[in-house]
């Protein structure tokens, strides 16, 4: 494409949309595309031709494999911890950094605990959702989806994108940083989204030459796929023009490290992601959902010192993102929100580890955020059936209050009903 | 090369992105568009494209974007999506010989042929007991571009998918995670019953899925759900009292002692009574009874969702995104009535209707790993193994380090706007690293020469056997199989 972001944005849009619902449409369907079932009984034209228009932006960090809430915001005073954890207990209760007489957060949360200090930090307790699975993946596309019953295929966020902001028209609207492939959450037929594993390596190396026979090569491609493999092509040339005109105006005001050695984890670019999608806010190119993954959280082993680790990186990685963000004057615009598909188990296992478990604490950071801990924790004197904790805030209220206090849109439309009020984001001004 | 940006794009009927310049667009004009796009592509076959034979006026269905025209109607085409779903794309030479034998000759020699091992581990991959990743991820694709039988390199990549484990939690200070791809690639045309015990006693998923600290008393549940729900049932078909069960009876195995092992003699783990259960009666699958691990593993192939899970995962694999249920249901049938025998299954779905149906045709995206295979093998490049290696991660696709205990996604999922650029930039690297390269004329073959309206004019435009090879490998048609 040989314009970045001038001309025809609307027609660009349009031409997108048009395709992916083609590639989805009749045709589509009967040759089976099994992803998006119900894409185009939705309608084509479904998606706002006025989307809302405001500057927040949401970044979401998935922690994947399932967060020991426990050992993230951690009961003081509770003395049923030490007996359903005999070895991961004591030790975290001892080290933990105390935010109330009840309440401490991980010992590793040092930046977090001082945001909080700050009031910069919302934590909502046991936040789950009915009948939960204790499978990652029934479970991660519940939370992705928004929907316990497992029938929306969409995630909350690409609904979102396809309702409120595609019409703005860019592919940047919405971005998965430090990920080859897009995250179920930003998932919609109608949406178009960025995905950008790593920023050096984001960009053709054959130059303009192989930039255009590209350009040109995926073009009206037949098939099942092939308006997925143009909108690819057509949204990966918009973005690398995009991130180039980003790249030159921007500097980083903090300190990013990916430098945490983990044991385990996969994906050890935390730091990296969070600081492309900074590169994205401050730049102003328009980046308004951004989600990241940090995995390695399945800690069935030895969750001693893996599971503290993890909470540095994550705690160090947001850390500077929230001092970039601050630095280049934008803070005020951004929420930051944690999800991980459930908490653990609070009894341990033989492995020194936990097994996966249901409700767990959301941390949500940021200047947006109205500090202090909502919601119930559930209690480990009433376990469920299967020695879990029960969930005492359904997950779709935090969405909910993310949907429609901070970004603005209408949460019922994306939900599909409403929920219990939390409270947890500022009123805006 | 060519350059066509919208900018300077002849305008004509041969580029339905022509709507592109209308400022709205409803329904019936995008239609016109796409219709008048078939249209000119048939008018392609007039130029002067001697290599492409059947420049595809796929109409689809007469309604959206046209589809592929199957030229699977003749046997050398079928030969040849045979052969590219199975052996990550023919070369010119095994290309003739299975054109020469025929499909079902084909398929026989598929299954039947003796896997040829591949080379011993070499020195640099371990050294000083310490396993090298990359050395080992170079290994295994050498012999993926070099192996006489790369069917068992396909069934070998799917059962890593599989019955996956990752080197950071297994560990390189083991040989595990090179005894377990010698283990699949041994297994990979066996029985599911087999493969069941290997995968339990394994000793890198002895240490992946933690099975190796749990004991009967206080089990560790990380593989006993994921053998019901990943590597056999499925999720919905079975009970978390089954997780607790089978954690129960499963536990006891206890991987070697990596300090006292011959890297190249593979062993499997030992049980350890002392930290079994007990051995009273549990409840599993809905049966009271005295379990140990040969029992639970009877006790879920007496299911019959395995049977189905299985298959639905090898049709998505080597068939069609989209899985047709009743015939995955016969070929879960065939499946257990074979005992579980992976040949017989896979004899099924290669000789089945549906394999060969034109909605099968270009149903399924290239893993990056057999995209990359595919190239270097279709370029007679197989010294440039290292771009595999090197490459693999900007794509998601990393030899033993699987996103998670799922394995890799598999078609759609692929297809990302970080991925497309990806693969372009591989095939980059790729070309600007050979001198000389096969003739330019021959690099549409491995596309079956079924091209897209693009691709076609610009290989009709290409001067170039560098640039014939670029749009080639760089096409949508490609990334397809």
């Amino acid at each position: 494409m040989p314009d970045e972001t001038g001309i025809n944005q609307l027609r660009r849009r349009d031409f997108l949309r048009s395709g992916l619902v083609f590639g989805a449409g009749a045709a589509g369907l009967a040759a089976g595309y099994a992803a998006v079932p119900d894409a185009f009984a939705r309608g084509v034209y479904a998606a706002k031709t006025n989307g809302v228009v405001n500057d927040r932006v949401l970044v979401m960090i998935q922690l994947a494999g399932g967060n020991d809430g426990l050992r993230t915001v951690i009961p003081l005073q509770d003395p049923r911890l030490h007996d359903l954890r005999p070895r991961l207990g004591e030790m975290s209760v001892g080290q933990a950094l105390p935010i109330s007489a009840d309440l401490g957060l991980n010992q590793s949360l040092k930046r977090t605990k001082a945001l909080w200090d700050r009031g910069r930090v919302a934590i909502v307790q046991g936040v789950g959702y009915p009948n939960p699975s204790f499978s990652h993946f029934e479970s991660i596309r519940v939370w992705e989806t928004g929907d316990p019953s497992r029938r929306q295929v969409n995630g909350w966020l690409g609904r979102t994108l396809a309702a409120n902001y595609d019409s703005l028209g860019h592919p940047l609207t919405a971005c998965a940083c430090g990920s080859t492939g897009v995250p179920g959450a930003l998932r919609d037929l109608q949406a178009t989204l960025t995905v950008i594993n790593s920023q050096k390596a984001f960009g053709f190396t054959g130059g303009s030459e192989v930039e255009a026979a590209v350009g040109a090569l995926y073009r009206a491609t037949p098939g099942i796929y092939g308006a997925l493999f143009d909108t690819a092509m057509a949204t990966a040339q918009e973005a690398i023009a995009s991130l180039e005109t980003a790249r030159s105006k921007y500097q980083a005001k903090a300190e990013y490290s990916d430098r945490q050695e983990l044991v385990f984890a996969s994906k050890n670019q935390l730091a990296a992601a969070l600081q492309l999608a900074a590169e994205l806010i401050v730049t102003g190119t328009g980046v308004k959902l951004l989600h990241v993954t940090l995995g390695g959280f399945d800690t069935h082993y030895t969750e001693l010192a893996r599971h503290d680790d993890l909470m540095a990186y994550l705690d160090s990685a947001v850390g500077a993102f929230y001092e970039d963000l601050t630095a280049h004057g934008v803070a005020d615009r951004v929420l930051i929100a944690t999800w991980s598909e459930f908490g653990r188990r609070p009894r341990e296992n033989a492995s020194g580890g936990t097994d996966h478990g249901a409700a767990a604490p959301l941390l949500l950071l940021g200047d947006p955020v109205r500090g202090g801990v909502y919601g119930e924790a559930p209690s480990l004197a009433d376990l469920d059936a299967t020695g879990n904790l029960k969930f005492t805030v359904d997950f779709r209220s935090v969405y909910q209050e993310i949907l429609g206090a901070h970004l603005g849109a209408d949460p019922k439309e994306i939900l599909g009903g409403s929920f219990a009020k939390l409270g947890f984001v500022k009123a805006p001004g | 090369m060519t350059d066509a940006g919208p900018a300077d794009r002849p305008s004509g009927a041969e580029t339905p992105t022509v709507s592109l310049r209308k400022p709205r667009l409803n329904r019936r004009s995008v239609l016109g568009a796409a219709v008048a796009g078939a249209a000119g592509i048939g008018a392609l076959r007039l130029l002067a494209l001697e290599h492409v034979q059947r420049a595809l006026p796929g109409a689809g269905t007469g309604e959206g974007r046209p589809d592929w025209l199957s030229p699977l109607g003749s046997e050398p085409a079928r030969v040849m999506h045979l052969l590219r779903r199975t052996t990550f794309g023919a070369m010119l030479a095994d290309f003739e010989q299975a054109a020469s034998e025929g499909y079902s000759k084909t398929v026989d020699r598929l299954l039947e042929t003796k896997t040829a091992p591949p080379p011993p581990l070499p020195a640099q991959a371990a050294r000083n007991g310490r396993l090298n990743v990359g050395a080992l991820q170079q290994w295994w694709v050498d012999h993926m571009l070099r192996t006489p039988t790369p069917f068992a390199e396909q069934m070998t990549l799917f059962w890593h998918g599989h019955f996956t484990s990752d080197y950071r939690k297994v560990g390189l200070q083991t040989p595990f995670m090179y005894w377990q791809n010698l283990g699949w690639r041994e297994m990979a045309l066996g029985d599911l019953r087999s493969m069941l015990l290997r995968v339990t006693a394994d000793p890198a998923m002895l240490r992946y899925l933690d099975l190796a600290t749990s004991t009967g008393r206080n089990p560790n549940e990380n593989y006993a759900r994921e053998l019901l729900e990943l590597f056999t049932m499925g999720v919905g078909s079975y009970g978390e009292e089954d997780v607790r069960s089978a954690s129960q009876a499963l536990a006891g195995w206890t991987a070697p002692n990596p300090r006292s092992v011959d890297w190249e003699a593979p062993q499997q783990g030992t049980f350890a009574r002392a930290r079994a259960y007990n051995g009273g009666p549990l409840t599993f699958l809905g049966r009271r009874d005295a379990y140990d691990t040969g029992k639970i593993v009877d006790r879920i192939l007496g299911h019959q969702a395995s049977a189905l899970h299985l298959a639905r995962k090898v049709v998505q694999q080597f068939v069609a995104t989209r899985v047709d249920e009743p015939f995955v249901r016969r070929l879960a049938e065939r499946f257990r009535s074979s005992r579980y025998d992976v040949k017989t299954l896979m004899r099924e779905v290669l000789l089945s209707p549906e394999f060969l149906a034109g909605a099968s045709y270009r149903a399924l995206v290239k893993s990056p790993v057999e995209f990359m295979v595919h190239a270097l093998k279709a370029l007679g490049a197989p010294q440039l193994s290292r771009l595999v290696v090197a490459h693999a991660p900007n794509m998601g696709h990393v030899l033993f380090d699987p996103p998670d205990v799922n394995g890799w996604p598999s078609n759609e999922a692929w297809v990302s706007s970080n991925n497309v650029m990806a693969r372009v930039n591989f095939v980059t690297a790729a070309l600007a690293q050979l001198r000389s390269l096969p003739a330019g004329t021959q690099a549409p073959r491995h596309v079956d020469t079924v091209l897209g309206p693009q691709t076609a004019r610009l290989l009709s435009e290409a001067t170039d056997d560098r640039t014939r090879w670029f749009l080639t490998l760089a096409s949508p048609e490609f990334q397809l199989k």
